[in-house]
């Protein structure tokens, strides 16, 4: 424990010079703004700033791009509550209550709540990295190829509980986005799958094309048919932030949401995703009653942004004690690292003490920026909904446009996505949500290619599923979520019948 | 987002064929899909005696995306639900268009083009729109993009490119 | 008046036209992920170039199939020396071999400019691994490949390719399981999920100085100063199993001799230049010898490579 306080101690004094505190305030701000910035995200930001921080010490150059990853969390929720575009794979659950939350004049509470709570999970997952990160690593390597599959295969199982109509129509959607998600290059035999000969569909569909047309333009095509429903700008917006009540009813959320998106976030196999799924069906679970959920529930946005946070700042932890990256920020935050000099690694914790330790001081910091920074924010944000329809939606068109340009630099992408605003606006049309297609698409490919490994490995044998304790643990958990969601509309599906 | 079209339905509906035309286009449409991955993958290999191959995946969602479609239509003709509602044309049309249309001229003219165009064609697909407060609005925006991605945060998008003069 | 505004503003942009190359940011398009081995030398080696050529060498990463999509757009470029790209062993040496519609022609669409720098293969397994030294290696692999698990980043990647080229002088069949990118692969072997694999010095150092998995040999023909205490496959016995990964720059096809010269020559000097040549000895890389950086050098190199890679790969497919 004194350990802890010493590590610390030199954490906050690496943290606290004038240029670091700087450089932690830019990349929080940069983040807040592409992380506004819808289809943007902070990797293709990252790589563009990285040759900037060529000339910075190494310390102060990661807790930049460290605040622009975690500020993108950050503001990701900003449109996804505003105007249902979620910029992160881990705002599309905060599209769900969130931006009914402002349909309804409560896009302000909405924004407060996002920005509270992701505060107090970025300060409790902070001191989780610093006095856990070790021990938690070894735990995590434990997870193979047989537990992967069946954590994906229980988040799959979230996906149902997303659903706020006909649970069989969830179930096709998310079979969509598994099928999707197998569009491109195969991975073990590189040949080339669904792709029907088209060039751009060959390293597969990026996730930022697939959300911005079938959530985001999709809205955007649903609401200029329906003027009358486009209630957002015309609900009398009532409190900016929020009050008492709202707090009282976020404070559990937050705190289990907290706790699910750390826990998540440690996985190196990029378990941070499922944490938001993971803290809305739990919410969605435990209310007295689930059906306020997709409807505006404050505990829907508080839950899962707070899990969210919490994943963003825990899934340093693979990175600073392994030096495996979970995911593509962290990949490139090791090129940062390794630009700099410093490989990270098993001895980072050791050899680059003040490194290691500056940055997790540095992400308290930051985190506290944000909330300084966002809170007055909301105000601004809300005021844009009084801009008119009319103009607001050519300006996210261009927004979005060079968002998805520049994922890839392809404009290939760019037309990719027109397919997908048609494909969301006739899902609309059909009754379908959108929401579990997407979980479908990002857990699909991930399930895939686990399960053909735990598989290779086992020499075909599907046994191995059930053999290690970890992925028949959580193989069980999937069946009884499952079977939670579906026993009662099968009842009700039956009671309707009856009543016929 | 659906609406209650057969709210109103009284006894005359309750005779309808079709019982919900959503569901049962929703069906028709999951079986389509699942029929179009099932030719896509006809060539792939299923696997080799111990291992998964690639087509094994796709064909069995798409087998499972096969009932569900099936259980769709069925429903849509045995249980009452929502109706269709109108399909508009001018939205999705226009906005299609003018996304294609960024596609084209993004690396060809750049941005300085691009973006009001996009703004100007989507704008034909609201009623609402009012032509010379769109142009304004647009340049704005424009601007203000090119400033933002550009200049604050180095992305490598052309601005203005005309041939053999001037590419910035 | 605006006729003669027009006027001089079109002498402007006609100065600009004859202006000097370069004038304006030179794209440098790397086909792999950035944070990436290739990425990484691509950025410390452009960093330095755009200094001598006073333009700012822009980083355009274009991923997908192997690194092949990016390349595809290196060939089709403009050649006005305004956009070129990083290339490596996979891209102009392997991808023939391993993709039978490959758009471009390694040799026919490019213009060679020269070496950057080459990271070291190591072959690495588990930590509870039972060989001791890579002779025990060689006979347990020979001996039990079958029950063996192989762990590799991705049909086409340098650390499936490499192996290729070890299990094809093993006569091993190993089962080969696949991951997305090295990051995950490794992830398994520390985990002891897999039992060895093969791959780039870059991002296997810090594992071995952990002690989290274990080297067997680098091959190359000299230690590695990141590494000295891990023996060269020749001091090993396995002398045949000589492999880098190499990046290089190149041009599209068409662009003029005089821009490829400068280029070369801003390369040269970076390759020269003291904190340039640390940060990439501190990544374990090798920095090519005067002899090895000039056009002509490249040429000869990515022809051997094509055919090299060619019969390599043809095998392990065969016995796949």
């Amino acid at each position: 424990m004194n350990d802890l306080f010493s590590n610390l101690a030199l954490g906050f004094s690496t943290a606290l010079t004038l240029p670091n505190l700087g450089l932690c305030l830019i990349g929080c701000m940069v983040g807040t703004l592409i992380g506004v910035l819808p289809g943007i995200g902070p990797i293709a930001t990252i790589t563009m700033l990285l040759p900037i921080t060529f000339n910075f010490d190494p310390v102060g150059a990661l807790i930049m791009l460290a605040g622009i990853y975690y500020g993108a969390q950050y503001g990701g929720s900003t449109t996804a509550i505003l105007v249902n575009i979620p910029g992160e794979v881990t705002a599309i659950v905060t599209t769900l209550d969130g931006h009914q939350m402002a349909r309804q004049g409560r896009a302000g509470v909405a924004l407060g709540i996002a920005a509270i709570g992701s505060f107090f999970a970025g300060c409790v997952s902070t001191l989780v990295i610093a006095a856990l990160a070790a021990p938690l690593v070894k735990l995590a390597l434990l997870f193979g190829p047989a537990e992967y599959f069946a954590l994906m295969v229980t988040g799959l199982a979230f996906a149902v509980v997303l659903a706020r109509g006909s649970v069989p129509k969830a179930v096709a959607m998310i079979l969509i986005g598994l099928l999707l998600s197998a569009v491109g290059t195969d991975l073990e035999t590189g040949g080339e799958r669904l792709t029907f000969g088209l060039t751009a569909l060959t390293s597969g569909i990026d996730f930022a094309v697939l959300a911005m047309g079938v959530i985001g333009f999709a809205e955007v095509l649903n609401n200029l048919e329906a003027p009358e429903q486009r209630a957002l700008a015309k609900a009398p917006i009532g409190r900016l932030l929020p009050g008492r009540d709202d707090l009282k009813a976020s404070a559990a959320p937050i705190l289990r949401g907290t706790l699910v998106g750390t826990a998540l976030g440690i996985l190196p196999g990029n378990g941070a995703v499922l944490g938001p799924y993971a803290s809305y069906a739990l919410e969605k679970k435990l209310a007295k009653d689930p059906r306020r959920f997709g409807r505006g529930a404050i505990e829907g946005v508080a839950g899962p942004e707070s899990a969210n946070n919490a994943g963003a700042q825990s899934s340093f932890i693979p990175l600073l004690t392994l030096g495996i990256p979970p995911n593509a920020v962290m990949a490139l935050m090791v090129g940062a690292m390794t630009i700099h000099g410093i490989i990270p690694g098993p001895l980072v914790m050791t050899k680059n003490a003040t490194l290691f330790w500056g940055m997790i001081a540095s992400m308290w910091i930051g985190n506290l920026m944000l909330l300084v920074i966002n809170l007055p924010l909301v105000g601004i944000w809300v005021k844009l909904l009084d801009v008119p329809y009319r103009l607001l939606y050519p300006a996210i068109l261009v927004f979005s446009c060079i968002g998805i340009y520049s994922v890839n630099n392809s404009p290939s992408d760019v037309v990719l996505t027109a397919i997908f605003a048609l494909v969301g606006y006739a899902l609309i049309k059909l009754g379908f949500e959108t929401a579990p297609l997407l979980l479908g698409f990002v857990l699909g490919r991930l399930m895939e290619e686990n399960l053909r490994r735990a598989l290779l490995i086992a020499r075909g044998s599907f046994a191995t599923l059930l053999q290690r304790p970890v992925a028949a643990g959580l193989l069980v958990v999937a069946v009884i979520v499952l079977l939670a969601a579906i026993i009662p509309a099968v009842r009700r599906g039956r009671e309707e019948v009856f009543t016929e | 987002m659906s609406e209650p079209a057969n709210a109103s339905g009284g006894v005359v509906e309750r005779r309808r064929a079709i019982r919900s035309s959503q569901n049962f286009v929703a069906g028709l449409t999951l079986l389509a899909v699942a029929a179009i991955a099932l030719f896509a993958t006809a060539d792939l290999g299923e696997g080799r005696f111990y291992a998964v191959g690639p087509a094994l995946l796709p064909r069995a969602v798409a087998t499972l995306l096969a009932l569900a479609g099936a259980g769709l239509v069925a429903g849509g003709l045995m249980k009452e639900g929502d109706m269709l509602t109108r399909w508009s044309l001018r939205g999705p049309l226009f906005v299609f268009i003018a996304l294609v249309a960024f596609a084209l001229s993004i690396r060809t003219v750049g941005l300085a083009v691009a973006g009001p165009t996009v703004a100007l064609i989507s704008g034909a697909a609201s009623p609402e729109t009012r032509p010379r407060e769109l142009l304004l609005f647009a340049l704005l925006v424009t601007a203000l993009s090119i400033g933002l991605f550009r200049f604050i945060l180095h992305l490598p998008i052309p601005i203005l490119i005309i041939p053999r003069l001037l590419v910035l | 008046m605006t006729k003669r505004i027009f006027l001089m503003l079109a002498a402007l942009l006609a100065f600009r036209v004859q202006a000097a190359y370069p004038e304006r940011p030179i794209t440098l398009i790397v086909p792999f992920a950035a944070g990436g081995p290739t990425d990484v030398v691509a950025r410390i080696v452009g960093d330095n170039m755009s200094r001598t050529l006073g333009q700012q060498i822009v980083v355009e990463n274009v991923t997908g199939a192997g690194g092949t999509t990016g390349t595809t757009r290196g060939a089709q470029a403009t050649p006005d020396g305004y956009t070129i790209m990083m290339g490596h062993m996979g891209t102009h040496g392997a991808a023939p071999a391993v993709y039978p519609n490959l758009k471009y022609d390694p040799q026919k669409d490019f213009l060679p400019v020269g070496m950057a720098a080459g990271t070291p293969i190591l072959i690495v397994a588990r930590k509870n691994f039972a060989p001791k030294d890579l002779k025990e290696f060689v006979a347990f692999v020979k001996a039990n490949s079958e029950k063996l698990n192989e762990a590799q980043a991705g049909v086409g990647s340098v650390s499936h390719t490499t192996c290729s080229l070890l299990n094809s002088l093993l006569g091993a069949k190993p089962t080969r399981v696949p991951y997305q990118g090295t990051g995950p692969a490794l992830n398994d072997l520390v985990g002891g999920q897999v039992d060895y694999m093969c791959d780039q010095i870059v991002n296997l150092t810090p594992q071995i100085q952990a002690g989290s998995i274990k080297a067997y040999a680098i091959a190359t023909e000299k230690r590695s100063p990141a590494l000295p205490d891990v023996p060269t496959t020749k001091e090993g016995g396995l002398p045949e199993f000589q492999v880098s990964a190499w990046n290089a720059i190149f041009a599209p096809k068409g662009t003029s001799p005089e821009i490829v010269a400068k280029l070369n020559a801003a390369l040269v000097k970076a390759l020269d230049d003291e904190t340039t040549r640390k940060r990439l000895l501190d990544l374990g890389a090798d920095i090519p010898d005067k002899a090895n950086r000039s056009p002509e050098a490249l040429q000869r190199l990515v022809a051997s490579e094509v055919v090299r890679w060619g019969k390599v790969l043809k095998v392990a497919s065969a016995t796949k």
